[in-house]
């Protein structure tokens, strides 16, 4: 019964498109794209949290703003990659027997552990960037705890299916003369076209099949199968009749089952015609999805991409100062802290501390530069600001400027309230205690009266509302 | 070939524990539950809903392509992909802007008329391509004909 059942779905799922050449083209993709997440995913992680030491480049100014823009577009291209190598692999779902003992029930576990943690961390990094958490776990740490599980699982699963992807590497490997795939059994892949030694001798396998025997699997999937295929008919001579013959380049499935036009003459280039053009649409397809959906999205961390930014999450040149905003004044709780005319920032160092007023910021004497504010969601955008430098300030209360910093913002809470900076960052001649930007002093919901910018840092660590600066070492 | 298999399964293993050393030691238990809930469901729409759905599609399209010229099928083809891709991706968007957004600079843009807009165009290109592919056949058959069955 569930023989019948696995054996039935594996007919409807035949297709040129479903078998190991395909899966190892996807993967390849699909491979180098998570492997870009994860790199670039990993250096976001590090900035936040570095390991005890650890120093991290200032130049180019760009770098973060680039690492991360990658990550989320990398990220959105996953999702049609992901879909189209789930699709080439989709008979492994119905492989018969569904276990064959311990090894295999391990290795289809680790492929569930790998198709599982992929979509939940595609859809949730997605979503992330919405700014709607509907999931009850935490995010970063489970992003980040599932990017191991994700790589590792691929690691694995390269390993247990190597002679697999050796074999079908090259596309010349793949396919005979007249396009149509060739089946190597002896690889052992869950993919390949079923052969005569299962129940149902479908075609694509053995192009000879006599044409007398029906191909199709019994009762209902049968049917459907010869409804979708018509009345290809057994009687070879009626072939010349069907007009429809256009060869079908068709998609996310398409047609290896085509068992009556197997028996049609030339039957070998023809099947492989129709295979060619079926890969070719699949192609297509997937590219225009992936394409696609970049190309109306990277417009949010691209300015090349910008006037076509159709869906994305955040619009540059939107929003107070001309620049978007992740957390208000408001949302923080510093309405009344912010605007109270006796702020001051108070600067610790080793031996002397001294509170500025705006005033007193600005006798210090102060810089521009120009840094990108770029956010761990991907958005990002260049801005101008002009504020005290680090270095000035820091001595100012006769500190070194290659100092490692505590800086305290006036909000109430906040998982940013505190955020370190290492000396890398103090030193560099662009990171400033900003006090305007684009021209004009800033907003609120940008940190006014004075907000933190260096040079490649994630958007979370430059700190809005600074109430205090303190050297720790 | 083997060592190399042995060396990427092991090594692959390692990676795997280390993530999970970090679930279980960054994330409190019943959240764990909560991971492993949204993991199972993952797995249960990808096997029972989206494999199915992807089957059926794929048929329909396989016998549309019986009566279609090749590139009119691919032009579709490509057509229903990427607006299924763009609608996993938007449809969300417009849930969390619903749910609501945390400020104006946030989701700033009008995405469910967006999304309809450009959905409207992939079906126009489709409508496009099948009336052209239809006109031609009408004009030409002997020509479909003799190509597919040399």
């Amino acid at each position: 019964m569930l023989r019948r059942l696995l054996l039935d779905a594996r007919a409807a799922m035949a297709s040129p498109n479903r078998n190991a050449r395909s899966a190892v083209v996807w993967g390849r993709l699909l491979g180098v794209a998570f492997l870009v997440c994860f790199v670039t995913g990993v250096y976001s992680h590090l900035l936040q949290d570095p390991l005890p030491g650890m120093r991290f480049p200032t130049r180019p100014v760009q770098l973060y703003q680039f690492t991360q823009g990658l990550h989320i577009t990398a990220g959105i291209a996953i999702i049609p990659l992901l879909l189209a190598k789930l699709n080439a692999v989709m008979p492994a779902l119905a492989q018969v027997p569904p276990v064959r003992g311990v090894l295999h029930l391990l290795e289809r576990l680790s492929i569930a552990v790998l198709v599982a943690s992929a979509l939940v961390q595609v859809a949730t990094g997605l979503v992330n960037t919405y700014q709607w958490y509907p999931w009850p776990f935490p995010f970063r740490q489970v992003h980040n705890a599932l990017a191991y599980v994700i790589i590792g699982s691929i690691v694995l699963h390269v390993g247990v299916q190597l002679r697999i992807i050796a074999r079908y590497w090259r596309a010349r490997d793949s396919y005979d003369a007249e396009g149509r795939f060739v089946v190597d059994p002896s690889v052992g892949s869950e993919l390949l076209p079923p052969t005569g030694r299962e129940a149902h001798p479908t075609a694509g396998a053995s192009a000879a099949a006599v044409p007398t025997v029906g191909p199709y699997p019994r009762g209902l999937t049968g049917r459907v199968l010869r409804w979708v295929d018509g009345p290809a008919a057994p009687a070879s001579g009626a072939q010349e009749a069907a007009p429809d013959a256009a060869p079908t380049g068709d998609g996310p499935s398409a047609d290896a089952t085509d068992a009556g036009r197997a028996s049609r003459p030339s039957t070998e280039a023809t099947t492989g015609r129709r295979e060619l053009v079926a890969r070719r649409g699949f192609v297509a397809g997937v590219t225009a999805a992936t394409v696609g959906v970049v190309a109306l999205t990277a417009g949010q961390s691209n300015r090349l991409l910008e006037p076509l930014n159709v869906f994305g999450a955040r619009q540059r040149h939107v929003g107070p100062n001309a620049l978007p905003v992740n957390r208000t004044a408001r949302a923080a709780g510093v309405l009344a802290s912010a605007t109270a005319a006796d702020w001051t920032l108070t600067v610790v160092g080793p031996d002397v501390t001294r509170s500025f007023s705006r005033a007193e910021l600005v006798a210090l004497g102060t810089d521009t530069a120009e840094l990108p504010i770029s956010c761990v969601e991907g958005w990002s955008q260049m801005a101008s600001w002009r504020g005290v430098r680090m270095r000035d300030l820091l001595a100012a209360v006769q500190a070194d400027p290659a100092s490692s910093l505590r800086i305290t913002s006036l909000e109430r809470s906040g998982g940013y309230r505190v955020t370190e900076m290492g000396p890398e960052y103090a030193a560099d001649p662009t990171t400033l205690v900003a006090l305007e930007v684009n021209g004009a002093t800033l907003d609120l919901d940008h940190g006014f009266p004075a907000r933190v910018i260096a040079p490649g840092r994630p958007g979370v660590l430059q700190t809005k509302w600074i109430g205090k600066i303190e050297v720790i070492r | 070939m083997r060592a190399a298999r042995i060396v990427l399964v092991v090594l692959g293993v390692l990676v795997i524990a280390f993530g999970a050393t970090v679930l279980v030691t960054t994330v409190r238990p019943n959240r764990i539950w909560g991971l492993a809930t949204w993991l199972l469901g993952a797995v249960v729409l990808h096997d029972v809903v989206l494999s199915p759905f992807v089957v059926g599609v794929g048929l329909l399209l396989r016998r549309a392509g019986r009566s279609l010229r090749a590139w009119v099928l691919v032009v579709v083809q490509s057509a229903v992909v990427l607006g299924s891709v763009l609608a996993l991706v938007v449809v969300p968007e417009i849930a969390a802007k619903a749910h609501g957004q945390k400020n104006p600079t946030v989701l700033p843009f009008d995405y469910t008329t967006r999304l309809l807009v450009v959905e409207g165009v992939l079906l126009a290109v489709v409508v496009v391509a099948l009336v052209v592919g239809v006109v031609r056949a009408r004009r030409t058959p002997p020509l479909v004909a003799s190509t597919t069955n040399q």
